[in-house]
């Protein structure tokens, strides 16, 4: 099999990649853009550790393609911070104790990151059926869902947030 | 009320930036120049002798490095105990499980290396191989270890005198059998190990572990070279629940690919791998039998436990002991005598998990439910009468200090409105309890302890070294928390440098719950020694005694005069300029028996500490399904003393997910012929975000233990395993049958309400023909 060079828009920068047709885009991701925080799990799109967003829907880039990604705006975990600046869900995330071994962490938040990007004050029952696509075997999820729903949204009954941050 | 500052309170983690930015390091995430992918040849046969290994066919494959088979070995193998070394890490004589590691290869890429495996030509005899435990102690076949009689791999006999004359003495005694197959961790992270032999021939690795001191020395004895030249290097770790204590095998044989090839090699197990190449945990069978007096007060205990311990050791003494020893610490138990046999089996390897014996002590507690409905006392009751206090020794002789078990039946019996609740729910609504302890530690000889070390910047900072790991549950934190509270600085002004065996002294490790009151110990006897150097030249500015003085917030000052005070950074730099060092160090050793064995001695003081938590669980199950639905979890562990709340709370959450809704519900392994035919996260259930229980009450109870740093112990496994407990027993008390086969899945449930029914129309059919009799 032939390599191929192509150019993919990953958080908001063009890289210029040679691939071989059948790498999927977590392969590319780590191996050749160095981009590690997407992870590989289970490796069979059950786990949702390794997702993504391609032009602001979650995939798991495991089961994507690199190649179907050409044209897209592919944002990954390292993109979700402004520069040194965490985004409302990372620093939820980081004061609601909802990272703990944090391999599951990455995929989390691009999961709940997209779920908030359509819908900014959802419940409980929303959030868990967003998240049900990411497994994490240390928190039990309760952390998760809390920090997810507070993200960018302190509540005063909550000792955790810092309102006002 | 405490006056810590740091300590006791809600912090977030000090890991959770880099982890939230995708920046944290994993195993598989590092990339050396030059590195090669390694790659595991295993057997596909259950039991078969290796006749004979062909690789000239993978090695003239062009990109294959080097190929390595257990001649490449020396034969070195690998146990816990001396006697319990009985697995090479690259077979030589025969493959034992599907999955024993046979051969392996380092190359260019994950395709050459792949393509190489297949191309290596193993020559096998089959032999038969047995999977079931009871089989196998009876089994006729070839002995899977030819040393070990009826493929009994340990036998653990505890006996404290008098069990039969009090079985004579009970009021009622019963006798149940209880069973449960094997589970996995299911880590996030799959295992990988990098390896490299460095310019000076320092053998340098990076791989998830429990304890980086447990790694560097099983390979520094298979290398023959010394501890200082194993370099086992700080990583983030995905999770280890016990399950990355011991050596892998996959350690060693990258090393020895980094060694054959002069270059790094990597290794990253598939998930599947994960799953069948680590460990698991023990399939049980276990007989209860009880004795108590007319008030539900338990005078004799006999239990018997079948544990399949798959192909090899592990940590077989220990795993063989804990089911057993969790439980004697929950509960007193009058005379006992306990048989506990560890089976060798053509299965995958059984080790230390996180819920220790689900079906050993989902027994016990299912037992004393039923004994309790027998007697007419209330499960809570029935607790109460049996619960481990203070100041007791359990039945293999440990003086239990601190313990809240009390408080935490109490506490959690309020907050989860049991006593309303219990007996007075609709019908397939149920609510159940369980209790469980948990010990701080196991006796590790010259391991056991931890020493620390801190050296004073001249900013003013402080940078800590310890042996500690942190596998996920916040230990790093936790270091920072106490070094930054006894040094009188800022969490942000501590740099941790941890799980380094290069520059950090021995540590005991994770995987016996003892890394906060061992490890962190020894930071807070270090930071405490560093902080009284201070205040020898404070003292002598502030002219005052340093007793006089106390460290807050970065200043160091009189505390009947606060006003009084001088930075920490200026008492660092006048330290310097008068000759006097600013650093310490640290240790703790926990005064535990060391002739106690596990097997030749199971008696004297196990641990300083144990901990003791109560789960109150909430359930209603759908009868047409046998679905369960978890409505309201309640946690109450006594952890000493919380030296993070918000952490602490997320490992109770974290272990009601494991041990209960996935432990008791759904997680199991399936066989067919020695072949694990779910070990991929598609197949083997683990518990979703949508499962969890829509409430959990998590209840810290503090006892503040006289050994521990500022008195924490052990914090959350008693949760795990006492969830477990937990959710059988509300399930029990919903269909209203008590189970005994786990996990509680559907099938079970079904075959359980039906057969209630028939039992239940048989009785009313016996009614009635006694009544048409009369």
């Amino acid at each position: 099999m032939e390599k191929i060079l192509i150019t993919l828009n990953i958080n908001d920068q063009p890289c210029e990649v040679m691939i071989y047709p059948n790498d999927t885009l977590l392969e590319v991701l780590r191996d050749e853009l160095d981009l590690t925080g997407s992870k590989e799990s289970c490796g069979e799109g059950v786990c949702g550790s390794c997702t993504v967003h391609m032009d602001g829907k979650p995939v798991r880039s495991c089961l994507t393609l690199a190649m179907e990604a050409v044209g897209t705006k592919i944002t990954t975990v390292e993109g979700l911070a402004n520069v040194d600046e965490l985004s409302d869900l990372q620093q939820s995330f980081v004061d609601h104790g909802a990272v703990q071994c944090g391999f599951c962490t990455p995929g989390m938040l691009m999961s709940a990151d997209a779920l908030l990007k359509e819908n900014s004050r959802p419940d409980e029952k929303t959030i868990r059926k967003a998240l049900s696509g990411n497994i994490c075997r240390c928190t039990g999820y309760a952390k998760i869902i809390t920090a997810v729903a507070h993200a960018g949204n302190p509540q005063d009954h909550c000792p955790d947030c810092k309102p006002g941050k | 009320m405490s006056d810590y500052t740091i300590v006791g309170k809600r912090m977030p983690r000090v890991d959770s930036r880099a982890k939230v930015m995708g920046k944290a390091k994993f195993t598989a995430d590092l990339k050396l120049p030059g590195m090669l992918v390694g790659k595991i040849k295993r057997s596909p046969y259950a039991h078969a002798r290796i006749l004979n290994i062909d690789t000239s066919k993978a090695l003239a494959l062009a990109g294959v490095k080097a190929i390595v088979t257990g001649k490449d070995t020396e034969g070195v193998k690998w146990g816990v105990f001396a006697y319990t070394r009985d697995q090479q890490f690259i077979q030589t004589q025969k493959a034992r499980y599907i999955g024993d590691e046979v051969a392996a290869v380092a190359a260019v890429d994950e395709e050459t290396a792949l393509e190489a495996l297949d191309l290596i030509e193993v020559t096998y005899e089959e032999l038969s191989p047995v999977f079931d435990p009871m089989e196998a102690m009876t089994s006729q076949t070839e002995l899977i270890h030819e040393d070990f009689p009826n493929n009994i791999n340990i036998h653990v006999n505890i006996d404290t005198g008098h069990v039969d004359e009090n079985f004579k003495k009970s009021y009622y005694i019963r006798e149940d059998t209880f069973v449960a197959p094997e589970e996995s961790y299911f880590q996030a992270e799959p295992y990988a190990v990098v390896a490299r032999f460095d310019h000076e021939d320092c053998l340098e690795v990076w791989c998830p572990n429990g304890g980086p001191h447990m790694k560097s020395k099983p390979l520094s004895n298979s290398f023959k070279i010394p501890l200082h030249k194993v370099k086992i290097r700080k990583i983030a770790i995905g999770g280890a629940f016990g399950g990355r204590s011991e050596i892998c095998p996959a350690d060693y044989i990258c090393a020895l690919l980094a060694k054959k090839t002069q270059k790094p090699v990597k290794i990253e197990f598939t998930r599947e791998e994960n799953t069948i190449g680590t460990r698991q945990g023990h399939a049980m069978i276990t007989t209860h039998k009880t004795g108590v007096d007319e008030k539900g007060q338990v005078l004799a205990r006999e239990t018997t436990c079948y544990m399949d311990g798959g192909a090899y050791s592990s940590t077989g003494p220990i795993a063989t002991s804990v089911p057993f020893l969790s439980m004697e610490q929950a509960y007193r138990m009058g005379s006992v005598r306990y048989n506990g046999y560890r089976i060798y089996t053509n299965k995958p390897i059984r080790g230390m998990i996180r819920t220790h014996g689900r079906g050993f002590a989902c027994g016990l507690d299912t037992q004393l439910d039923m004994i309790a409905e027998h007697l007419g006392i209330d499960p809570v009751e029935m607790r109460l009468r049996n619960s481990r206090q203070p100041g007791e020794y359990t039945s293999t002789k440990s003086y239990v200090d601190s313990c809240a078990m009390d408080e935490t039946i109490h506490k959690a019996v309020e907050r989860s409105g049991f006593k309303e609740k219990w007996g007075k729910l609709p019908p397939f609504h149920g609510i159940g309890i369980g209790t469980n302890s948990v010990q701080t530690g196991f006796p590790m000889g010259i391991r056991g302890g931890s020493q620390a070390f801190i050296k004073f910047n001249e900013d003013g900072e402080a940078t800590v070294m310890s042996g500690v790991v942190d596998n996920g549950q916040g230990n790093e934190n936790m270091l920072v928390q106490i070094a930054a509270e006894e040094l009188g600085l800022l969490p942000e002004d501590i740099h941790l440098v941890s799980a380094d065996t290069e520059t950090t002294s021995s540590d005991p490790g994770s995987y016996s719950q003892v890394s906060t009151f061992v490890g962190g110990h020894a930071v807070k006897i270090a930071a405490q020694n560093c902080r009284e150097k201070l205040f020898k030249v404070a003292a002598k500015v502030l002219k005052v005694i340093p007793d006089q003085l106390r460290a807050e917030n970065r200043l160091i000052f009189v505390k009947d005069d606060p006003e009084r005070s001088i930075p920490i950074k200026k008492v660092v730099r006048i330290s310097l300029l008068n000759f006097t060092s600013v650093n310490a160090e640290g240790g703790y050793w926990p005064r535990v028996d060391m002739k106690r064995e596990w097997v030749k001695n199971p008696y004297g003081q196990m641990c300083e500490a144990f901990s003791f938590g109560t789960t109150i669980v909430e359930v209603k199950v759908d009868p047409d399904t046998g679905q369960v639905e978890v409505l309201e979890v309640t946690a109450a562990q006594d952890v000493g003393y919380a030296i993070n709340p918000l952490v602490l709370e997320g490992q109770f959450e974290g272990s009601i997910a494991m041990g209960g809704q996935g432990g008791m519900l759904t997680e199991y392994h399936e066989w067919k012929d020695g072949r694990c035919i779910n070990p991929s996260m598609l197949d083997y259930k683990l518990p979703l975000a949508c499962d969890m229980p829509p409430k959990i009450n998590n209840i810290i109870v503090e006892s503040i233990d006289p050994k521990g740093p500022y008195g924490a112990k052990e914090a959350a496994m008693s949760i795990a395993m006492s969830a477990a407990q937990g959710y059988s027993a509300a399930v029990s008390n919903a269909i209203g049958v008590y189970m005994d086969s786990f996990p509680l899945t559907p099938d079970k449930i079904l075959a359980a309400i039906k057969a209630k029914k028939t039992e239940t129309i048989h009785h009313k059919e016996h009614d009635d023909y006694e009544k048409n009799q009369s």
